[in-house]
């Protein structure tokens, strides 16, 4: 692996190693993601780039038979340290899922849900949450005129962008996304991947992408796993014009199973 | 050849279907003939005055009206005490259990399921036995024992539909309330148990269902001929189900028999009754949740 300088890394990776059970997914990544960058992480299926991701929320915890060794650093705090709360990671570190899934509940609703339960009250917070994260999303010029509408009348690409606003109203510093665009049509993908380019001026983003073109597109740098190891890290134009190791030359001219 | 298969296997499933259709059709059909006509006010009340019948001033004898009683306030009780712990265990089960002790609870739950609804009443009444010899000398057979086997025959129902619904919720729907910043309890409560809602009230409503219709558990655990109203939670009490059993086995006239049909139509139509009372719930439910 080319030795790839951060300058201002948010999240810190050291020897992380993932366990399912007795069986191993990720065998001691070392990687770190810069400030308000996107980075995308790329790799066949099951080399372990969802698992990865997951790591960096702990969203892995919620499965019982997993096992972290390693440090991963949020702003230099392991967030494996016994101290760390769990709660406050996820708020810090948002996250987007493959499928868009808004809840049943109106557009103005789905934004501010989870701060609503958590037990924030405050009407005019709501209201300023709902249009900032709108707007953030890039959702709010279609949407504004019927904000007490279901959001299950949204298109597909709206209720991803609907979903990114969920995530970006709990205020996160970094916002995780798995496929976020693996389920779209071609124009909401276009959109999307406009939207994740404006996100980059506020968050620090990683991407899970199976979609090469995606990567070298909304994407600074790009990481590429094999087999639940890191094998290239570096900027995505460096990556994908002249990447330094065989596998990773294989993969992205698609000589790869 | 595969053509002719094809053709075999849809009319096999299309008669098969069809079946089902003639067999509740037949099913009403004769219950209708013979319980319609003697559907009457002598029916529920005997020749007790009707208004002072339904409020228990008057004593009412051979009719309905004490066995409906009887046995909504059995429902009722079965219900209040089943689906709180049932859905409290099916929560547990789903959310919070991990593996091995999950699988010791599941095992426990099926054996449960699987216990013949007799065997209810018999423990039951081997409680009241034991009650007896012990420290309660004056234990007795009553509604709140019945309505408590009742329950414990309709809790594994209710613990797996929860289990089940919540279970087949999509995997990344349930990482959405952590996504957020949302703990355990906030993401089942507002996210997880309002999503599953619709399958947990269908379980709601076959338990419910399946607690008015048994017969067995309370056979042993306080149900009576003739009992009248339920005099509070301790006293015997009479039931639909009961008074059908009862009455077909013991009638003396077919006038008698045919009233037997005329109750079970009671039944059934107490039984609907439940189910779209349940249904009307899930719409309010459903309702209330995709407000604001
Ligand atoms: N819940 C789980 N229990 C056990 N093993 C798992 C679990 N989730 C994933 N794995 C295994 O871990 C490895 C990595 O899976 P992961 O989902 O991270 O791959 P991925 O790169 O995201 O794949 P894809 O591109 O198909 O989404 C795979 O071998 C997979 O079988
Ligand atoms: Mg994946």
């Amino acid at each position: 692996m080319s030795a790839f300088k951060i300058d201002n890394p948010v999240i810190e990776v050291e020897n992380l190693r993932f366990y399912y059970g007795d069986s191993r997914a990720i065998h001691g990544v070392d990687i770190a993601f810069p400030e308000k960058q996107v980075t995308a992480l790329i790799g066949p299926s099951g080399c372990g780039k969802s698992t990865l991701l997951r790591c960096f929320n702990r969203m892995n915890d919620l499965i019982d038979i997993s096992r972290v060794e390693g440090k991963v650093l949020l702003d230099g705090e392991n967030i494996y340290d016994k101290s760390t709360d769990i709660i406050e990671l996820r708020r810090q570190v948002g996250m987007v899922f493959q499928k868009s899934n808004p809840f049943p509940k109106s557009i103005y609703e789905n934004v501010i849900y989870g701060l609503r339960i958590a037990g924030e009250k405050d009407k005019k917070l709501f209201e300023e949450r709902v249009e900032t994260s709108l707007k953030g999303a890039a959702l709010w010029d279609e949407v504004k005129d019927r904000l007490h509408e279901s959001a299950l009348g949204l298109s597909g690409g709206q209720m991803q962008r609907l979903c990114i606003a969920r995530a970006i109203a709990v205020n996160p510093k970094v916002i995780l996304m798995d496929e976020p665009c693996s389920a779209l049509d071609p124009k909401s993908t276009a959109r999307v991947e406009e939207l994740i380019g404006e996100l980059r001026e506020n968050f620090t983003i990683i991407i899970v992408t199976h979609n090469m073109q995606q990567a070298a597109r909304v994407s600074d740098n790009t990481a590429f796993l094999f087999e639940g190891n890191l094998i290239e890290y570096g900027l995505t134009d460096q990556l994908f014009v002249k990447p330094q190791n065989k596998q990773t030359e294989d993969y992205i001219t698609g000589r790869f199973g | 050849m595969s053509r002719l298969l094809d053709i075999c296997v849809y009319s096999w499933s299309w008669l098969a279907t069809i079946k089902i259709f003639l067999v509740i059709g037949c099913l009403l059909w004769f219950l209708l003939s013979r319980g319609l006509p003697t559907l009457s006010k002598e029916l529920f009340f005997g020749d007790a005055p009707v208004l002072q019948a339904i409020f228990g001033q008057v004593r009412v004898w051979d009719a309905l009206w004490p066995a409906c009683v009887g046995t909504l306030l059995l429902v009722l009780l079965a219900g209040l005490i089943a689906v709180p712990l049932g859905i409290a265990s099916g929560i547990y089960l789903a959310c919070y259990a991990s593996s091995p002790f999950k699988r010791i609870l599941s095992m426990s739950v099926e054996l449960l399921a699987g216990t013949p609804s007799i065997v209810m009443g018999l423990f039951g009444f081997a409680l009241i036995l034991f009650l007896r010899d012990t420290f309660l000398p004056e234990a007795n057979t009553s509604l709140l024992l019945a309505s408590l086997c009742l329950a414990l025959l309709i809790l594994p129902y209710l613990i797996f539909t929860t289990q089940v619904a919540l279970e087949s919720l999509a995997d990344e729907y349930q990482l959405i309330g952590p996504s957020l910043g949302l703990t355990q309890v906030q993401t089942v409560f507002h996210i997880l148990l309002p999503a599953a809602g619709r399958s947990i009230l269908g379980g709601v409503v076959l338990a419910i269902g399946r607690a008015a219709e048994d017969t067995a558990v309370i056979m042993l655990t306080g149900v009576i001929a003739n009992a009248g109203l339920p005099h509070g939670l301790f006293g015997k009490f009479e039931a639909l189900p009961f008074r059908i059993y009862y009455l077909a086995a013991e009638y003396q006239s077919p006038a008698e028999l045919n009233s037997a049909y005329g109750t079970a139509l009671v039944l059934l139509a107490l039984t609907g009754l439940l189910y779209s009372g349940a249904f009307a719930l899930h719409k309010t439910l459903e309702w209330q949740w995709n407000q604001h």
